[in-house]
């Protein structure tokens, strides 16, 4: 008792020195305005030190000291701690399966030929299997195929889970260029055949062949789970089974003169191994896997022999251009290797597009992941993949819940690196607080104006006294609102059948936002009162606060188009200004619109974006068009109006 | 006056019954089928009746129960069960794996629920309700098993009306009989559950067809359950005890021949038969074509089934069949079908707030089928009827579903009941869907393995046969498989609650910050008035006490 009323007078005593006697409200207040005026004093510097952290910390993301080593978290899991069965039988299954699929492949087989003899297979094996013919409406009418499916009914189980492991028809080989994945269906199949074996399993098993790269899946995906996408014809599934938990997608383009583990390649740093795997994982929209997924395939994958690489970055970055003492520097080496994996990251979450087919099945909560085995001259083949597959399968069968422990928030820098979410996530929030506190500055700036006082004083000296005026804030809402809606518009003209038709349609469409937005000075009544702010002031405050909020709020849904936003907006939203040159204010204009539309311009990245909106409904396109350019366009009006 | 002497009477009528020399009977069988797929599925039946007793009358509840229980094979410890409770029909099912009706036809036993699964028919009008004694019987079954039948509690008990009638008959003590019937889907059976299993038999596993029951084939086999069955006819009450499997021959094997035998079933042979047992038979189903043997010689082939009878000698029996050739899977489905509909259920969507109930229903047949349709949820689902769509064929058809009737479900307390009756024209396929709404569960509802999800009832369809006059005829239960709901679950681990904790203090900074943004403090002095103002802090009460909305600030 002595002890606790000792130390709780200590306390007092403590908490006496911070809070001075006398009114506690008088002081509160004193103390606040203290504090608040030292912020505003130094707010051009605390503005100018936020962006400067944000960048460098941005910078630093890659750097070793920011990232840790990955480690498992579900104790469930158990990776590698199972003998593995599959052998040189199951290859031998493999190869049989593959020669098949390339005579079918040599005939030009349709795509129902295709489904129909996996579907075979699968029958023979004893499976239940069957196809499902799907169609693509709208847009991109005429993309159209046939999945082929199986279901393992697990012994012993109810059928309320299931495990996914599925091939599609196309590789995404060079970014799908058309390779086939004809060994990862030959795979499939295998294991299907060798699963089918076992009394193991603790779910079901659904092996899926999915037809093109990404809309095969896409369609089977959203008819298991009867989402309907309104322009995809997909027939009903004839088969299913329960809840899918966990999605392992198989990508083993290889040479169609190859052999068994004989590809083309250039190991460098390997010379005895160079058949790697690889793993990606960015989902659509910028959904991530449950990490532990990763680290166990990657866990797994190391202790077969088998060198993992994030991505197919099988050397190291080319820094030729360094000296050398700086070259082979470890943590220069280590930083180009990290930076170059954290861009190819970027570049697949930012668009939203996913690196690969398991991407779709994120948005179903679906944990998936690709297993990209890089074309190589080595060693191994269906062997170790097979044994792979199979140690993974078996740990994600350990599995009691759904993978709900370690980390959906992450940045992988290489395969066993990643920088936790507290690690980055400042770096883009300290740039969208220096744009919020530019914002609120100039918002607080615009209610103010110096003007030479009517009677002077009687000293008769000219001292400028501080005046109020009025801040249009309806006009200025009303601007924002119509540049919204106008990009809005821009996106439906984007996405509809005209765009399709015209020729020069970007151009023209770039012409016209390039244009119209410039009668909006004309529509406003301008007056230049003393009682009233300039409304490029006050759309100035508006624009970067919303951009700030914007920002803050998508860094936490997909970090990598946060920080591209806080790259491209960041500073120059902040040094929008009107100009009393028109010519000057009319370059300004041009620039920021330039920033913020120009993308159309890039006629195969467009078409791209609007393949991927309309087929897999990524959201990119939408964002860019009702989100991002809105706001460039609005500092381009602030520019001129 | 009269409730002695009916003391008295019944006293007397429960003491006939003692004195009376009891009869016993002991039956088992086995049969045993190869299957289209390649399995074999084997059905074990172990029946015991008790000649000329009679169930309970719980109204002799009141009192004790003097009827000594002497039984020689009748197991006395179910015996006792069913009578402190009054139980006059129990059925209990254990179950692990779903049930492929389509390549394995119907079970020998209808329950094939994934999970545990009972029910029971009781009479009332005793001093301990119809419910107290259910819980009683929960209890000691669970007890008795080795189960978790004590979690078959009011949260999953239904009365459903039609789809469970009496499998025997029900005494006329001019008493209501009620049902209660409760499953668990994610119980899992287990050697633990076979044990006290084997206990029940009069030669335990020790002789007869028992001595094949080795837990380690059983548990591996694709399809297993046990079932217990108490009922009671006009000649006894009847105990049936069972086990069925559905075994892989191919895979146990590792060849692609489906040769069975006892040995390569079971890992075990009938070295001896029970002496007790009245007769021990085993039937095998014969394939309808194809060349294959079967050994030893059967006894008898009556309508394509051979017949062996293990009491007859005493040789060590290890029946089986071979086939010459390799077994192929069918790469078409087989006419004619073995049922005469199939059903498929799903949860659509993948959101956890929202779902929907679809459910598939084909008819294999030219006739028109009526379908009795059951389905048990717990509260946590929650339906909307007024989304119920019928289509067959992909036409609207709302004419094709009837008589429905539903139990609203209390949440934190009782399930849902929903039956109705679905009309499938011939050849025809039906889709049912219906909106439900996924509950919002207490912190402290949520179960272990939380992020697992919920196991739901599997529903159950029962074709109906209406005759003429107005009585209808109920055909086979078909159970379908279970499915798993995903509830809004907090991630009870350690990085969402860091990811709470930020979020809270994020919320709080934001709190003060906009404060500081949208408002200014000033200290507003008040002229003097009456009082005269020393220090500033008073200004500020008496601000407070004239204007509490705006104390300290000022709207900016």
């Amino acid at each position: 008792m002595d002890t606790l009323s000792l130390r709780v007078r200590g306390f007092l005593s403590i908490s006496r020195l911070f809070r001075p006697t006398g009114d506690a409200n008088f002081a509160r207040i004193k103390r606040r305005r203290a504090l608040f005026s030292f912020i505003a004093r130094r707010m051009a510097v605390l503005k100018l030190a936020l962006f400067i952290t944000g960048y460098i910390w941005m910078l630093s993301i890659p750097s070793s000291q920011l990232c840790r080593g990955v480690y498992f978290d579900e104790n469930a899991l158990q990776p590698g701690q199972v003998n593995t069965y599959w052998n040189w039988k199951e290859v031998h299954d493999a190869d049989r399966f593959l020669t098949e699929l390339e005579a079918l492949r040599d005939i030009n087989a349709t795509s129902e030929q295709r489904s129909q003899f996996v579907v075979n297979e699968f029958l023979k094996i004893g499976l239940s299997a069957s196809t499902q013919n799907y169609e693509f409406t709208g847009l991109h009418k005429g993309i159209n195929g046939t999945n082929a499916y199986a279901i393992l009914s697990s012994p012993r189980v109810s059928g309320a889970e299931a495990t996914v492991i599925s091939a599609s028809w196309l590789s995404r080989m060079n970014e799908g260029d058309g390779t086939l994945n004809l060994r990862g269906v030959a795979t499939v199949l295998a294991l299907s055949r060798f699963v089918k074996q076992y009394s193991l399993w603790a779910r079901d098993i659904i092996f899926i062949v999915s037809d093109g790269h990404m809309e095969g899946m896409q369609a089977w995906l959203s008819a298991y789970h009867g989402v309907t996408q309104s322009n995809i014809r997909a027939e009903r599934l004839e088969l299913t089974s329960g809840v899918i938990w966990t999605a392992l997608n198989i990508d083993y383009p290889g040479h169609s003169l190859s052999h068994l583990g004989i590809f083309h390649g250039m190991p460098l740093h390997l010379p005895s191994v160079s058949y790697l795997m690889n793993i990606s994982s960015e989902g659509l929209n910028g959904r991530l896997p449950n990490q532990d997924l990763l680290n166990s395939f990657q866990h797994i994958s190391r202790r077969t022999g088998v060198p993992v690489v994030l991505y197919d970055h099988k050397d190291e970055p080319g820094l030729e251009w360094l000296p050398e003492s700086i070259r082979n520097h470890r943590e220069i080496r280590t930083y180009a290797a990290q930076a170059r994996n954290l861009l190819r990251h970027v570049r697949y979450q930012a668009s939203g597009r996913g690196s690969g087919v398991h991407g779709l099945f994120h948005q179903y909560r679906i944990d998936a992941f690709t297993v990209f085995a890089v074309p190589s001259a080595g060693p191994h083949g269906f062997h170790s993949l097979g044994r792979i597959i199979e140690s993974t399968l078996r740990t994600t069968n350990n599995l009691l819940e759904r993978l709900h422990a370690s980390f959906f928030f992450y940045v992988l820098t290489s395969f066993d690196r990643f920088v936790k979410i507290g690690n980055y996530l400042p770096s883009v929030i300290l740039i969208s607080v220096a744009m919020i506190f530019g914002g609120l500055e100039v918002w607080v700036d615009a209610a103010w104006t110096k003007r030479i006082p009517e009677k002077p004083n009687v000293e008769g000296s000219t001292r400028m006294i501080w005046n109020r005026r009025r801040r249009p804030v309806l006009e200025v809402v009303s601007i924002m609102v119509a540049t919204h809606l106008f990009g809005a518009i821009t996106f439906f003209f984007l996405t509809s059948k005209l765009y399709q038709s015209l020729s020069f349609a970007s151009a023209e469409l770039c012409l016209v936002t390039y244009l119209l937005p410039l009668v909006v000075p004309r529509l406003l009544r301008r007056c230049y009162s003393d009682d009233i702010a300039p409304l490029s002031l006050v759309l100035k405050a508006f624009n970067l606060c919303l951009s700030s909020t914007v920002i803050s709020i998508i860094t936490v849904l997909n970090f990598s188009l946060a920080a591209c936003l806080a790259v491209a907006l960041g500073i120059l939203l902040y040094i929008a200004s009107s100009s009393s040159n028109r010519a000057i204010g009319m370059a300004k204009y041009t620039v920021y619109v330039v920033l913020g539309f120009g993308w159309v311009l890039l006629e195969e990245t467009t078409k791209q974006m609007i393949w991927d909106w309309d087929v897999l409904g990524v959201w990119l396109l939408p964002f860019l068009c009702i989100v991002y350019f809105p706001l460039t366009l609005q500092a381009a009006l602030v520019c001129i109006i | 006056m009269l409730r002695t002497s009916l003391f008295l009477i019944l006293l007397l009528l429960s003491s006939v019954f003692c004195l009376e020399d009891i009869k016993e009977e002991f039956k088992e069988s086995l049969s045993i089928k190869s299957l289209r797929d390649g399995r074999v599925a084997s059905s074990f039946s172990f029946k015991t009746l008790l000649r000329d007793a009679i169930p309970r009358d719980p109204q002799t509840l009141a009192f004790d129960d003097d009827d000594s229980q002497h039984y020689t094979l009748f197991p006395l410890t179910l015996g006792q069960i069913l009578r402190q409770y009054a139980i006059t029909e129990l059925h209990l099912t254990l179950n692990a794996g779903k049930w492929d009706y389509d390549s394995w036809g119907y079970p020998d036993e209808t329950g094939v629920g994934v999970g545990a699964e009972l029910r029971a028919w009781m009479a009332g009008g005793s001093i301990s309700s119809i419910d107290d004694r259910w819980q009683g019987v929960r209890n000691a079954l669970a007890g008795l098993f080795c189960a978790s039948l004590g979690s078959l509690n009011e949260q999953r008990t239904t009365s459903p009306r039609l789809s469970f009638p009496p499998e025997g008959a029900l005494p006329d003590w001019g008493l209501p009989h009620e049902l209660r019937h409760a499953s668990h889907a994610s119980e899992h059976v287990c050697t633990e559950n076979l044990t006290p299993f084997l206990k029940l038999l009069p030669c335990k596993s020790l002789s007869g067809l028992a001595m094949l029951l080795n837990p380690h084939r059983i548990f591996d086999a694709d399809w297993h359950g046990i079932g217990l069955h108490v009922l009671w006819r006009p000649e006894g009450v009847e105990v049936r005890l069972n086990v069925q499997l559905v075994s892989d021959p191919l895979r146990i094997s590792g060849q692609k021949k489906q040769d069975w035998s006892f040995h390569s079933l079971f890992d075990r042979r009938v070295e001896k038969a029970c002496p007790v047992a009245k007769f021990s038979r085993v039937s095998v189903d014969l394939p309808s074509s194809g060349l294959y043997r079967v050994y030893p010689e059967p006894m008898e082939v009556i309508e394509g089934k051979a017949y062996y009878d293990l009491k007859n000698n005493h040789e060590v029996w290890d029946i089986g069949t071979m086939w010459p050739a390799d077994f192929e899977y069918p790469l078409s489905k087989l006419n004619p079908t073995l049922v005469p509909f199939s059903v498929r259920r799903n949860l659509l969507g993948s959101t956890q707030d929202r779902g929907q109930l679809s459910i598939v229903v084909t008819n294999n047949q030219q006739d028109t089928l009526q379908l009795l349709y059951l389905e048990t949820m717990p509260w946590i689902i929650q339906f909307y009827l007024h989304t119920i769509r019928v289509h067959s064929d992909d036409v609207p058809r709302d004419d094709l579903i009837s008589n429905m009737s539903y139990v609203l479900p209390v949440p934190h307390a009782r399930p849902a009941t929903f039956e109705s009756v679905l009309t499938l024209p011939g050849r025809s396929s039906l889709t049912f869907t219906m909106d439900v709404a996924k509950a919002f569960l207490r912190y402290t509802e949520h179960p272990p393995d939380a992020q697992r999800g919920w196991d739901l009832l599997p529903a159950i369809f029962t074709p109906l046969t209406e005759f003429p006059n107005g009585s209808i005829n109920l055909g086979r239960r078909v159970y379908t498989p279970s499915l798993l709901v995903d509830l809004a679950t907090p991630d009870f681990s350690m990085p969402y609650n860091v990811i709470i904790f930020t979020c809270s203090v994020v919320a709080f900074i934001f709190g003060s910050v906009f404060n500081a943004l949208t408002r200014k403090f000033i200290i507003v002095r008040l002229e003097p008035q009456k009082q005269t103002e020393n220090s500033v802090g008073k200004n500020i009460d008496a601000n407070k006490s004239n204007k509490p909305d705006a104390s300290e600030s000022e709207a900016h």
